[in-house]
């Protein structure tokens, strides 16, 4: 449940709590200070009024003066009472109140007791007067005499009250206030995160130029918009290509298949004799050969493109595929007066199959732009950071604005050229790329006065 | 030889009927998976065509219980899928053979051949003819009309595969995989150029052309028919 909060909800929750908890605590401590030193004023007070009357007691001969001086004084104090005992005979007294029993007991320096008594709240000691001077009419007995004293506490009652009130009302109020400016807190802190959201939600597939904020947002946040946008970069990137992709798919498929069906239809428009429509079907089957391999091709390159696991991964020494590859090619570079010629020796990790469709594409290319009677030469380098097989051909020289784009899909140099059926659709190039890559590989080419090389690049084995 | 085809799409069981009828075979054609099981359990067909997405019953699970009852005829699947996965699991099931729509009916039609010659082999010859053109296997030696031909390595390869299966239309990609371990489309004519010079050593200077090229679909070696 506290999983579904908002952040924002969370953050001033919590925020309440602890300036709940800190106000609660601070209110506590000062009225509890504040009864404590009441108590100590009444019983500094208390304690000196017994002295006073012990004073008196010590100064005033006889009994009815002493009377008097205590009516005087007690006239004098408004809320104090007194009431002085000999046993259990009372030789003076406030008759407005009467002591509880426990009171008896104390000896003057303990803490004053706490009572009520006819709506009044009282609070009184009790001690022992010393009978060393008292007048002769106190003294008559060897009884002690016990002097007790009380004060009307309602006044500082009445103050505690209020305080404890006033304390209250602040604690709630600056709680409420504090949660506040703890929720007005959360949601400025958040805000960049609702503009994401904003932004977020304005990316579709058709729109995925939207980027995150990142001057705008604090640092922690600034790190996630980052990522955030690396990753819309890579998905605009990749969308880009699969639209790319399907337009060139759709494109190159277009043309064949306009043929054909021209073809077909008019083949068909009137009788022909059996000859005729062998040779047109024949027709047909090479163009309809070219399609299927054509597609097979995209499906290839759809699966290698984003790297996919290699089917399976062996040791594979290249020059020995690299002879059996110009084995294959050897007829045709024979009627082209091309010489075919391997140089040193490497082994490579991967997939023997994909990688002989890598060099043979490469083989077949410098075959097609080689000049007769010239040499295409395969060399196999180890190097520290891995083998590189380079094929080089003499033949027509490509331009340098065409050269990072040899490898994209159905790029060709010529446009205008007609492509005679033996070409590939211009998928040869892209598809040795792709299983490079799928290698953890790369493939490169550099062109100058018509020597153009071609160089595959295997990592290192470990 | 009978053979069995389970393929639900009409043009292409129609068209996959013809075409290994005018080959020699009899074939029946089954639209969906239940009936295919049914008939292939019931009935003792030398071959059986299965394509893999079919209505009521899928071709892994004909294959599965075809297997299950020990029915050990060669099996060959067709399927429109390419994952290397798919082509693991086929031939985990049982499958002999595999092949990816769009394939041209001189593969499907060459790979029939091999599955039906299997098991089949009995004693291996040491000589091949057709007409006049001798290869011996073991001396590695191609005569024609008794004078001998120079032949390369791989030119010898070629002229054994085309003799071996004289009279079968051979499509180029079985030819690149056989003789040179290409198994995958190379787009330079290399096959094309590597006929006409074995043809240019068998052929030429005889009356009779054994070696011949059938447009759209591959290489034939044979007598040609009188026209």
């Amino acid at each position: 449940m506290i999983r579904r909060l908002t952040l924002t909800t969370r953050l001033t929750f919590l925020y309440t709590l602890v300036s709940a908890s800190v106000l609660l605590g601070l209110g506590v401590l000062v009225a509890w200070s504040t009864h404590l030193h009441f108590v100590e004023l009444d019983r500094d007070y208390l304690q000196d009024k017994a002295h006073l009357i012990q004073k008196m007691v010590n100064e005033t001969p006889n009994a009815a003066e002493l009377s008097d001086k205590l009516n005087e004084l007690l006239d004098g104090h408004y809320g104090l009472f007194i009431q002085i005992k000999r046993g259990n005979e009372q030789l003076f007294g406030s008759s407005s109140i009467s002591f509880p029993t426990e009171l008896a007991a104390g000896s003057g320096t303990a803490q004053p007791v706490d009572w009520a008594d006819g709506g009044r709240q009282l609070r009184g000691m009790s001690t022992v007067l010393s009978t060393a001077q008292v007048p002769d009419r106190l003294a008559s007995s060897v009884e002690r005499i016990r002097l007790t004293i009380a004060l009307d506490t309602q006044h500082h009652n009445h103050f505690m009250q209020v305080l404890r009130q006033q304390l209250a009302i602040y604690v709630v109020v600056a709680t409420l206030l504090s949660g506040l400016l703890g929720w007005w807190a959360a949601r400025s802190g958040l805000a960049p995160l609702r503009i994401m959201k904003e932004r977020a939600l304005r990316v579709t597939a058709h729109k995925l130029d939207q980027r995150m904020p990142i001057e705008a947002v604090p640092v922690e946040m600034a790190e996630l918009a980052n990522s955030l946008n690396t990753m819309l970069e890579r998905l605009e990137l990749d969308f880009a290509k699969l639209m790319d992709f399907s337009s060139d798919l759709a494109h190159e498929l277009r043309t064949p298949i306009s043929n054909l069906l021209t073809q077909t239809q008019v083949s068909l428009s009137q009788r022909r004799d059996p000859d005729t429509y062998r040779d047109i079907l024949a027709s047909n089957a090479e163009e309809l050969q070219r399609l299927a391999r054509m597609v097979s091709d995209m499906l290839f390159l759809a699966k290698t493109d984003h790297g996919i696991e290699l089917p399976n991964r062996e040791s594979i020494a290249l020059e020995a595929e690299v002879a059996s590859l110009l084995d294959f090619y050897d007829a045709v570079a024979e009627e082209k007066v091309v010489c075919l010629r391997v140089v040193g020796t490497g082994t490579v990790a991967g997939d023997r199959l994909m990688i002989r469709r890598a060099i043979s594409n490469l083989l077949s290319n410098a075959l097609r732009h080689s000049r007769p009677r010239s040499e295409i030469e395969v060399t196999i380098n180890s190097l520290k950071n891995g083998t590189a097989l380079c094929i080089t051909n003499t033949g027509d020289a490509i331009a340098a604005i065409d050269l990072p784009r040899l490898f994209d899909r159905f790029y060709r140099v010529d446009k205008a050229r007609t492509h005679p059926s033996s070409d590939g659709a211009g998928l040869g190039l892209a598809i040795t790329k792709a299983i490079m890559l799928a290698h953890d590989g790369s493939v490169s080419v550099t062109s100058t006065a018509g020597t153009t090389q071609f160089c595959l690049r295997f990592p290192r084995q470990h | 030889m009978k053979i069995l085809i389970v393929e639900d799409e009409p043009k292409t069981g129609d068209y996959l009927r013809l075409g290994l009828r005018e080959a020699g075979y009899a074939v029946e054609w089954l639209a969906n998976g239940v009936d295919g099981l049914h008939q292939a359990l019931e009935g003792d067909h030398d071959l059986i065509i299965l394509d893999v997405m079919l209505p009521g019953m899928s071709g892994w699970q004909i294959l599965k219980g075809l297997r299950a009852q020990g029915r050990q005829m060669p099996v060959l699947l067709l399927t429109a899928k390419d994952h290397v996965d798919d082509r693991v699991k086929g031939l985990d099931l049982g499958a002999d053979d595999y092949l990816v729509k769009p394939f041209s009916f001189s593969e499907l039609l060459a790979r029939v051949r091999t599955l039906l010659r299997r098991g089949r082999s009995g004693m291996e010859p040491t000589t091949l003819q057709v007409a006049d053109l001798e290869l011996d296997l073991l001396r590695r030696r191609a005569t024609r009309a008794g004078k001998r031909i120079d032949l390369t390595a791989k030119e010898f390869g070629l002229l054994e595969l085309l003799m071996r299966r004289a009279g079968e239309v051979l499509p180029r990609s079985l030819i690149a995989s056989h003789v040179w371990d290409v198994n995958f489309d190379s787009d330079t004519n290399v096959i094309e150029v590597a006929m006409r010079r074995l043809r240019a050593k068998v052929d030429d200077g005889f009356e009779c052309r054994l070696l011949q090229t059938v447009r759209g679909m591959g290489y034939v070696l044979e007598v040609p028919e009188p026209p």
